[in-house]
C-alpha cells in the first residue's frame, strides 16, 4: 500500500490500515533479523552443544524428565525444569542440605548383576565422573551403558584439547544403524583419551573440582533407585508396541544387549536410554 | 540401501511405514497434481475461456474453494492463539499440525488466486497499484502477509528434523525462532481476524446483490463478522477432523483423547456464539435490510434448487445441531459422535461459503435478470483438485519427516501425564 498511488488520501481509515499494515511488516521482519542475531551469537559464543541439549531434552517423553527426587521417593511426580542441571535447582540445593547425601567409600551397587562403584558420579545419559587424585576426572561409560552399545560399530572420540560442556557431546557411537550421542557429565578440558581394553575414558581437567560443579550428578544412595528407574525404561523401550513388559525379574543383563534383541529399533532404544530427543 | 537412508531422516522413536509403501501412498496423489498443474497451466496460457464462469458468473469453484479452505485453515491462527496468547497448554499437542494445515490452506489459496486472477508475471501490480477502496485488497495484502507468517512458522517444524538439525547452524537457528514464535502468533491472529472477516465483508457490502448485502458497523458489514467468528468455530474443529483422520489412517496414537474433547469444546462454544448471531443477522435481514431495498427475502428462496432448506441446513443442521453435540460433555465424550459433529461443522462452513459465492451470483436481482445456473468445466474442477492433493502431499510429507505430534513417541511408550499437582514434596530424606 503506497501513499502516493491514485486514489490514495490521507484519512483515519487508511492511516489505521497503513500502520497496522507496516506495524506487522515491522514484527515480522525484526522477529527473523532478532532470531538471525541470537543464531549468530550462540554460534559465536559455541553455545551449540548446550542449545542441542536443550531442545532434546525438551523433546524427551515426560516420563523420561522426571526430577531425580521422583526416583528417591521425596516426590510423588515432577518434572525437572533445569533440564538435569540440578545446579541451578534452589528445590534440589534446600533437599540436599536438609539431607545430606551419606557415601559409603570404595562400596560397589550391584543391581541387576550389574557393577556401579561409589567411588564416582553418575550422568542419568549412563557416563561417569570420577575426581582423581591430581584433580582431573576420568570420564567414562557406565555399565548399563555398556552392555547397551557392547561392541560399537564405529567411535568419534574427542581429542586431546577439546572442550566439553555438561549434558553437551562427549563422544559418539555408532552400533546397528544407530547414531548415539553420549552425553559429557562435566564442563572441561580433554586431557587424554585411554582406558582398558574395550573401554573408553576420557581424562578431562575440569573446569572446577568444588562440590557444586558435581551437584547435577547422582552419586551414593541416589544410584540404585535411578538404576531401577533404568531397568524399567529400558524393559519399555524393549518391549514391541503395545505390548505389557516381559523381561523376566532377577536376571542379569547380557554384556551385549543389542544381540539378543536383533528385531528390535535399535536406534530408538539407545535413543530412549542415552537422553537423546 | 534407499529405506536406511530413508529411516535416518525420520525423527527416533517413531513407527513409520516403509519407503515402497509410503510412495506408494503418494503416487496416485503426484499423479493427481499433475493433471491438475496442467488444467491451472491450460487456465494460465489460455485464459479464464477455459472455465465456465464468465462475466456475470465471475465467482465460481475457485473463490468457493478459497473461501472454505481460508476458513478452516483458520486452525493455525486459532491455535496459534489459544497456545501462546491464552496459554492453553494442552493444545501444543497439535500446534505443530495446525501450523502445516494452516500453510497448505492459504498457500494451496493463493496458488489458485493467483490462476484465478491470471497474468502471473503481473502478480505484482496488486501490490504496486492497489484499489484503496477494495476490500479485497486487505485481504490480499494480510493473506499474503499471513503466508509469509506460516511459512516462517513451518521452519523451525522443517528445520526440527533429525538429519537437518545435525547441522549446528539450523538447530541454532530453529531453537531461536522458536522462542520468538508469541510474536508471530500475535502477529497471525491479528493478520487472520481481519482478512476472514474482509473475506466476508467482500459479499456484505455488494449494494447490487441484496441477497448477500448486510448491514453492520462503521465500515464492516455483519457478514465481516460474522466469517471470523465462524472460522474459529470450525478451524479447531478440522484440526480435530484431520488428526482423527490421521490417526485411523496410520492407526497410530498421535494425541491424547482429551485434547481432541478439549478442541471440540472450544469449537463447540464458538459454534454456539456464530449460531446466534447468524440467526440474529438472518432475522434482521429477513425483516429489515432486504425488504428495504425492495426485496421480500421469501422470493430468493423460491429458485429451485436453493429452497429454504439451504437456509435451514446452514444454521440447524450444520450449525446448532455440531454446536450442541461438541458443547454436551456426554456426547463429546464419545469419539464417534465428537468426529460427526466436527465433520458437520466443517460441512456447515462450506455450505456457508457455497451459499455465499454461488447462491448470491445465481439469484436474478434485475427484472430482465434470469436464474443462472454454473457448472466448473473440468479445467476448473481439475486446479481445484490440484490443491486437495497439493494438501495431502505437503501433509503426508510432513508427517512422515517432521514431528508433528509431539506427544506421539510418549504415546507409543504408554507414560502417564505429567501432573503438576503433585509438586510438593511428601517425603524427605527416603534416601
Amino acid at each position: 500500500m503506497l501513499p502516493w498511488i491514485y486514489g490514495f488520501s490521507w484519512n483515519t481509515g487508511h492511516i489505521v490500515f497503513l500502520g497496522a499494515f507496516y506495524t506487522v511488516l515491522v514484527i515480522v521482519g525484526t522477529t527473523v533479523v532478532s532470531a538471525l542475531w541470537r543464531s549468530r551469537r550462540s554460534l559465536r559464543h559455541q553455545e551449540t552443544e548446550e542449545i542441542r541439549w536443550h531442545a532434546d531434552f525438551h523433546d524427551l517423553p515426560a516420563a523420561d524428565r522426571v526430577c531425580r527426587h521422583v526416583l528417591t521417593g521425596e516426590f510423588k511426580k515432577r518434572q525437572c525444569p533445569h533440564a538435569f542441571d540440578c545446579r541451578e535447582c534452589d528445590i534440589h540445593a534446600k533437599l540436599i542440605e536438609s539431607h545430606p547425601l551419606t557415601v559409603i567409600a570404595n562400596s560397589d551397587e550391584d543391581v541387576f548383576g550389574m557393577d556401579f562403584p561409589l567411588d564416582r558420579y553418575y550422568h542419568r545419559g549412563h557416563t561417569w565422573a570420577r575426581l582423581e587424585d591430581d584433580g582431573t576426572v576420568t570420564v567414562g561409560l557406565d555399565d548399563l551403558g555398556r552392555r547397551l552399545l557392547g561392541s560399537p560399530d564405529s567411535l568419534e572420540l574427542p581429542l586431546p584439547g577439546e572442550r566439553l560442556v555438561a549434558n553437551g557431546t562427549a563422544f559418539n557411537i555408532r552400533k546397528r544403524g544407530a547414531k548415539v550421542r553420549v552425553l559429557s557429565p562435566i564442563d572441561g578440558e580433554v586431557l587424554a583419551v585411554d582406558g582398558p581394553a574395550g573401554e573408553w575414558r576420557l581424562r578431562i581437567k575440569p573446569d572446577s573440582t568444588d562440590e557444586r560443579s558435581f551437584r547435577h550428578l547422582l552419586r551414593g544412595p541416589e544410584v540404585k533407585p535411578w538404576l531401577m528407574r533404568e531397568m524399567e525404561r529400558l524393559q519399555l523401550a524393549l518391549t514391541a508396541e503395545g505390548a505389557a513388559p516381559t523381561l523376566a525379574d532377577g536376571g542379569v543383563p547380557v554384556s551385549d544387549i543389542s544381540a539378543s534383541y536383533p528385531g528390535t529399533d535399535w536406534d530408538a532404544v539407545c535413543g530412549k536410554m542415552f537422553l537423546e530427543g | 540401501m534407499a529405506n536406511q537412508i530413508d529411516k535416518e531422516f525420520i525423527s527416533r522413536g517413531l513407527k513409520r511405514c516403509s519407503t515402497s509403501k509410503f510412495i506408494l501412498w503418494m503416487a496416485p496423489w503426484v499423479a493427481l497434481l499433475i493433471f491438475g498443474l496442467y488444467s491451472a497451466g491450460l487456465c494460465l496460457v489460455k485464459g479464464l475461456n477455459q472455465t465456465n464462469m464468465d462475466n456475470r458468473f465471475a465467482f465460481g469453484l475457485w473463490i468457493f474453494l478459497d473461501l472454505t479452505v481460508i476458513a478452516l485453515g483458520a486452525g493455525a491462527f486459532f491455535t496459534g492463539f489459544l497456545v501462546y496468547i491464552l496459554k492453553l497448554h494442552e493444545l501444543r499437542a497439535v500446534i505443530n499440525s495446525a501450523v502445516v494445515i494452516g500453510l497448505v490452506c492459504y498457500s494451496g489459496a493463493v496458488c489458485v488466486l493467483a490462476v484465478d486472477v491470471g497474468q502471473p508475471l503481473r502478480a505484482w501490480f496488486t501490490f504496486w497499484y492497489p484499489n484503496v477502496h477494495s476490500m479485497l485488497t486487505e485481504v490480499t495484502f494480510c493473506i499474503t502477509c499471513y503466508l509469509t507468517v506460516l511459512a516462517i512458522e513451518y521452519l523451525p517444524i522443517v528445520l526440527k528434523n533429525r538429519r537437518l538439525r545435525e547441522i549446528p547452524a539450523f538447530l541454532v537457528f530453529e531453537f531461536q525462532l522458536h522462542k520468538l514464535t508469541y510474536l508471530l502468533a500475535g502477529v497471525g491472529t491479528f493478520l487472520s481476524f481481519f482478512h476472514q472477516g474482509s473475506l466476508g465483508g467482500l459479499y456484505g457490502v455488494l449494494r447490487g446483490r441484496p441477497f448477500a448485502f448486510r448491514e453492520g458497523f462503521f465500515v464492516w458489514p455483519s457478514t465481516f463478522f460474522l466469517f471470523i467468528i465462524s472460522a474459529a468455530a470450525v478451524g479447531p474443529s478440522f484440526i480435530l477432523l484431520t488428526t482423527w483422520l490421521v490417526q485411523k489412517i496410520t492407526r497410530k496414537r498421535l494425541v491424547r483423547v482429551e485434547v481432541l474433547r478439549l478442541l471440540g469444546r472450544i469449537s463447540g462454544l464458538m459454534l454456539a456464539v456464530y449460531v446466534l448471531a447468524k440467526t440474529v443477522d438472518t432475522l434482521i435481514w429477513i425483516n429489515r435490510t432486504s425488504p428495504e431495498r425492495g426485496f421480500p427475502a421469501s422470493q430468493y428462496y423460491s429458485w429451485n434448487p436453493f429452497g429454504t432448506w439451504i437456509l435451514f441446513a446452514e444454521i440447524v443442521v450444520f450449525g446448532l445441531l455440531p454446536a450442541l453435540v461438541l458443547l454436551t460433555p456426554r456426547l463429546r465424550a464419545r469419539t464417534g459422535w465428537l468426529v460427526a459433529a466436527a465433520a458437520m461443522a466443517c460441512g456447515g462452513v462450506a455450505l456457508n461459503r457455497f451459499v455465499m459465492t454461488v447462491q448470491t451470483l445465481a439469484l436474478p436481482t434485475l427484472s430482465f435478470d434470469r436464474f443462472l445456473s454454473y457448472t466448473p468445466s473440468w479445467q476448473e474442477t481439475g486446479t481445484f483438485l490440484a490443491v486437495v492433493a497439493y494438501g495431502v502431499l505437503v501433509y503426508s510429507f510432513s508427517f512422515r519427516y517432521f514431528r508433528l505430534f509431539p506427544e506421539e513417541r510418549d504415546l507409543q511408550a504408554a507414560a502417564p501425564p505429567p501432573d503438576k499437582r503433585e509438586e510438593e514434596p511428601i517425603l524427605a530424606g527416603r534416601y
